[in-house]
Parts: C-alpha cells; structure tokens; sequence
C-alpha cells in the first residue's frame, strides 16, 4: 500500500477524534453519551498505534507533528484532573489531619516561637511605655487608644457584616501570605511570625495600661484563640514547606520539598477555616452588647475544641 | 513518565500508560506572562462588577453593611483561589491560559488534581516577591519566581516545584497531506532509479520537508538546494551527472510516499481494519 493511501484511510479518523476532543473541550462528558465516549477511546488507541509506528513507516515529519499533538490533546481529555471529592477531604481533616498537627514539631516551634514572643513582648509593654513606643509606634498607639475610646457596641448594626468580610479578607490573607513566605528557607515565615508575635504583645500589652482596657478586652478576647491559632498554623505549615529543603530526609530536594507541601496543603485548609471562624465572632459576637462573660466563655469553649480536635481525635488516630 | 527536556527547542517526551511517547514544548516565562496578565485582567474587571453588583443589590434591601461583607469575602476568595478553581475544573487551565492554548501537567504529564491546582496559586504569593512601591501600591515583580524558572530545565516556578507541575503549550496545526507532484514527468523519471534502493528515515525526512516547501522557491534557488543532495545521489544511483537535481528529488520522494511498495504495510492495514469494526 502507499503512503498516500495509508494517509486517505487514516485521514477520517483522526478528523473524528479531532471532532471529539473539541466536542470534549467544551461540553460535559456525561452529555457526549457513551457511545461517543468508547468510540473516542478506542479512535485514540489508533492513532496510539499510528504514531508508534509513524516513524518506522516514514510518514512525513508534518504528519508525525500532527499526530504527536492530536494525540497529547486526545490525552488531556481521557486522563482528566481531579476535581474535590469531599469524602476523601472529610476523612483527611477529621482523622488523618489532627495525627499529623499532633506530631508536628514545625507547629510545636511556632507555637512556642510565637506565644513566648508575645508573652514577653506583652510583660515588656505592660511594663514600660518607652518600650511600646519604640514597637508599636506612636502614631498606631494614638490610633488604638482612639478606636477603643468609645464601647465598641456604638458601631451601627448593620456595619457587622462589612467588618467580618473585611477580616475574612485582611486576615485570611495574612495568613496565606505568611504560609507562601515560609517557602524561601523557613526565614519568611520565622520572620513573619516573630514580627507578628512581637506587635500584637506590644499592642495587648500597651492596650492594659490605659484606660481604654475595658473596651478593649471586650473586643478582643472572644475572637482571640481562633485568630492566633491560625496565625500559628499558617506559620508552622510555612516552616514545613521552609525546612523540608534542608532537612530532605535522604530524598532529592524538589521531592522533599513536594511531599511536604502535599502535608501542608490541610494545614493552611484548616487555618483558613478558623480565621473565617474568627471573622465571624469578630464581626457579630464581639460587638454585640452581650456581656463580657458571655463573651470569654466563647473564647474558653473555642480553646477546649481546638484542643480537642488536636488531642482527642490525634490521639485517637494515634493508638 | 517524562524525560527531561531536550534543551534546545524545550520539548518534552512523555510516555502514555498506552507506552506511546509524544512531545509537549513546555512553556517559558515569556509565554506565560501574557497568560497571567489576562487573567489579571479578567480578575480585576469581575472585582469590579462584584463590587458594584452587591453593594447595590444590598443596599436596595437596606443591608449595606453585609452588601460589602460579602463583597469583601468574594474578593478574597477571587484573589487566592481564581486559579486554583479554573485549573481544577478546567483540567489545568485557567481562563488566560484557555486563550493562550497554555495547560499545567505534573511532570510526568498527567493531569493535575485539585490540591495541585489550589495550592501552586496559592504560593505563587513566595515567587512574585519582592514587592516595589510605586505611588503607595506595592507591585510584584516575580523576579523570584524568573529566578527560579531560569535556574531549572522545565521554566518551573517556586509552586510549580512544590507541586511538580508543569507549563506546557497546546498546539495545534491542521493536516496537511502529502504535496502533490503533478507532473508525468516524475513518475517516468522515478523509473530509472533503480528498485533496490531504499530511502531510509533520515533521507526520506529530508525529502517530504523539501517537496512540502520547494513551491516557495525558484527553479534557480530549487536547483542550489536540491544540488547538495542530488550530487552523491547521482553517483550512488549511478545517474548521469547532468540529471535536473529538483526532478531527482521530487522523483524519490513520488517513489516513496506515493507510488507503490507491495508488502510493506499489511499489519498497519489490519490495524486500522481492527478499529472500524468498533465503530458505532
């Protein structure tokens, strides 16, 4: 036979699956039916074939390049991504997540790096007002005192739920931002972190010697363990992706490197969730006229299910 | 499974669970960048009508205040999960790569999943650095993420690294056939070359790129660039000296790729049976 006829035979064929792939492109496999779609499979396998043995059949070097792309884009239909499936994600944050938090010695080292540095930034601005001058500033120190001057129950009803998507949006994204900082090395988010640590400890500590204190406490203390806590895990899930291209554990660094942010992945999914936890104690509960002690009980009972989450349903996965 | 690149013209092969090798051009930094920008682009006029389309629609139902909440946490999730959502339920495109026939692989040039897609966006935050301030708006300048692309051989970014994906281009090109050489001419002359010579590949590669292009040229220029060729031919194929170089070549291309070779195809043949009996 001749090449010219081989090329006239095959010429339909792959014009069906070029059909089909744009078919595919476009539109929902479901719609396609199955018919069409063993048909594509099996059109596939053909032109499969056909490249395999282009080049022993001499077909032309144009023919062959069509071919490599008809079949690279045949491929990208066939073997399509993954979308969610929220079984597998429902199994990984409740059981295989919490294990992992547990036993993680990057979170344990935020932990540490970050309370220690606010305990001790909060004593040191408690103590002397030279030293919140120098960390906060004073301009952002006027700024406080001005914000909390007044019960923050005066804020209009209605601004509530501008203000929790604005901290939706402020601190969520500090938190992812610090996470990606953690890339270069671990430095970006130790850094990130310690700066954090020692403005907010500045600005609570600074926040108690004035007379604003009350207004201040009211506003702050039901929202803090959640927000705190996830600014500890995006930093920790940071250093992990930071330290995996140190320490590689016997594996090349790019590999490492990607294990560790397939570990981190639930993480910084976990921290998103509990900033947007936060956000919404922030933008309705914390202004709300309730009483204060209504207001710490929140924060004691989000403490115990953080807790919790990590203790109990680590521990569990654990034994 | 993928090699690494050949780095001359950045293909790379992948192999097929079906083990059929082809070639994808991987996209560099210059191809990806006005993919991004159209993303961008689209980002920002979407910010827009959001902005404009809640707070309006809220505030017609007298909650202003929630109007921008959700406002707010729309441009949030816009901002850091644009290109993770397209790349996930686009099969790794967003919509500027769609337009730029652009799509992210793993490396071993299988589809992305969906942790893939969300989270190279997501530290596409650690390649734009540094950030420049021009007039109070900090600007990235992704010279981290070139850094990187240009230090290692498949233009992969920091998140590309973390994810083990890759760029590559999509490209398309129509079926072309075989040129078609009119003239009785060749085929009388394609006689006299004698019938135990076989082209091989290289030879027969030279030939189709030849024919397939010397319409552009004239019969002087044809004459030049068939000569380097057509010489050692002449005095393999034992052919007066003063035969026409460009007859000689478009005879041996008409031998090989359109006048009979008896036997030579038959299990291609019942290939191709095979597949159209599983036709619908």
């Amino acid at each position: 036979m001749k090449v010219s006829q081989l090329l006239e035979r095959r010429r339909e064929q792959w014009r069906n699956l070029e059909g089909l792939c744009q078919e595919l492109e476009h539109r929902r496999v479901r719609r396609l039916g199955g018919q069409a779609v063993s048909h594509f499979a099996s059109l596939y396998r053909a032109a499969c074939a056909d490249l395999a043995l282009a080049d022993a059949y001499q077909l032309p070097p144009d023919t062959v390049r069509y071919l490599h792309q008809l079949v690279g884009r045949a491929h990208n239909q066939l073997y399509r991504s993954q979308i969610f499936r929220w079984r597998d994600w429902g199994h990984e944050m409740f059981q295989v997540l919490p294990a992992r938090l547990l036993c993680d010695r990057a979170l344990w080292l935020a932990f540490a790096i970050f309370w220690g540095t606010f305990g001790f930034s909060m004593l040191l601005a408690y103590a002397s007002r030279t030293y919140s001058e120098q960390v906060v500033g004073e301009a952002m120190m006027a700024r406080l005192q001005e914000m909390y001057s007044k019960p923050v129950t005066d804020r209009p009803g209605d601004a509530s739920g501008m203000m929790a998507g604005f901290y939706v949006m402020h601190n969520a994204g500090i938190g992812l931002r610090c996470f990606a900082a953690g890339l270069l090395l671990g430095i970006g988010g130790l850094f990130a972190t310690l700066s954090n640590a020692v403005v907010l400890g500045g600005c609570f500590g600074f926040m108690l010697t004035v007379g604003e204190r009350d207004n201040f406490l009211q506003f702050v203390t039901a929202r803090g363990p959640f927000e705190l806590t996830a600014i500890v895990l995006s930093a920790a899930a940071g250093m992990r992706l930071g330290f995996s291209l140190i320490a590689t554990d016997g594996l090349a660094r790019t590999a490492s490197l990607r294990r560790a942010a397939s570990q981190a992945t639930p993480t910084i999914g976990a921290a998103v969730v509990l900033f947007c936890l936060a956000a919404l104690i922030e933008g309705f509960l914390s202004p709300s006229s309730l009483p204060y002690e209504v207001k710490a009980a929140v924060a004691v009972v989000s403490v115990a299910l953080m807790a919790l989450y990590i203790f109990g349903l680590g521990l569990r996965r654990r034994v | 499974m993928s090699k690494p690149p050949r780095q001359l013209d950045s293909r790379i092969e992948i192999v097929t669970p079906e083990n059929i090798a082809f070639h994808y051009v991987l996209a560099g930094p210059f191809r990806r960048l006005p993919a991004f920008l159209i993303d961008v682009a689209i980002r920002a006029v979407v910010l827009f009508a959001i902005g404009l389309v809640g707070t309006w629609l809220f505030s017609l139902a007298g909650a202003t205040g929630l109007g921008w909440g959700v406002t707010l946490v729309s441009w949030f999730a816009l901002a850091w999960f644009y290109g993770g959502f397209f790349e996930t339920y686009w099969n790794g495109q967003t919509p500027g790569k769609r337009i730029l026939g652009l799509r992210v692989l793993t490396v071993d040039g299988q589809p992305i999943n969906a942790l893939q897609a969300v989270l190279r966006n997501i530290l596409r935050d650690a390649d734009s650095m540094p950030m420049a301030a021009v007039g109070g708006i900090g600007v990235p300048l992704y010279m981290l993420g070139l850094a990187v692309m240009a230090a290692n051989d498949r233009y992969q970014r920091l998140g590309d690294l973390a994810c083990g994906t890759i760029v590559v281009v999509e490209q398309r090109s129509k079926l072309r056939g075989l040129a078609s050489l009119g003239q009785t001419e060749i085929a009388r002359f394609a006689e006299n070359v004698p019938l135990n010579f076989k082209v091989n590949r290289a030879l027969g590669q030279a030939l189709s790129v030849y024919v397939a292009r010397r319409e552009l040229f004239s019969a002087e220029r044809r004459f030049e660039i068939a000569r380097t060729l057509a010489e050692p031919l002449c005095v393999l194929l034992d052919l007066p000296g003063d035969t026409n170089p460009d007859l000689l070549l478009c005879a041996l291309y008409y031998r090989t790729f359109i006048a009979d070779r008896p036997g030579e195809f038959e299990s291609l043949a019942d290939n191709s049976r095979r597949i159209e009996v599983g036709t619908p």
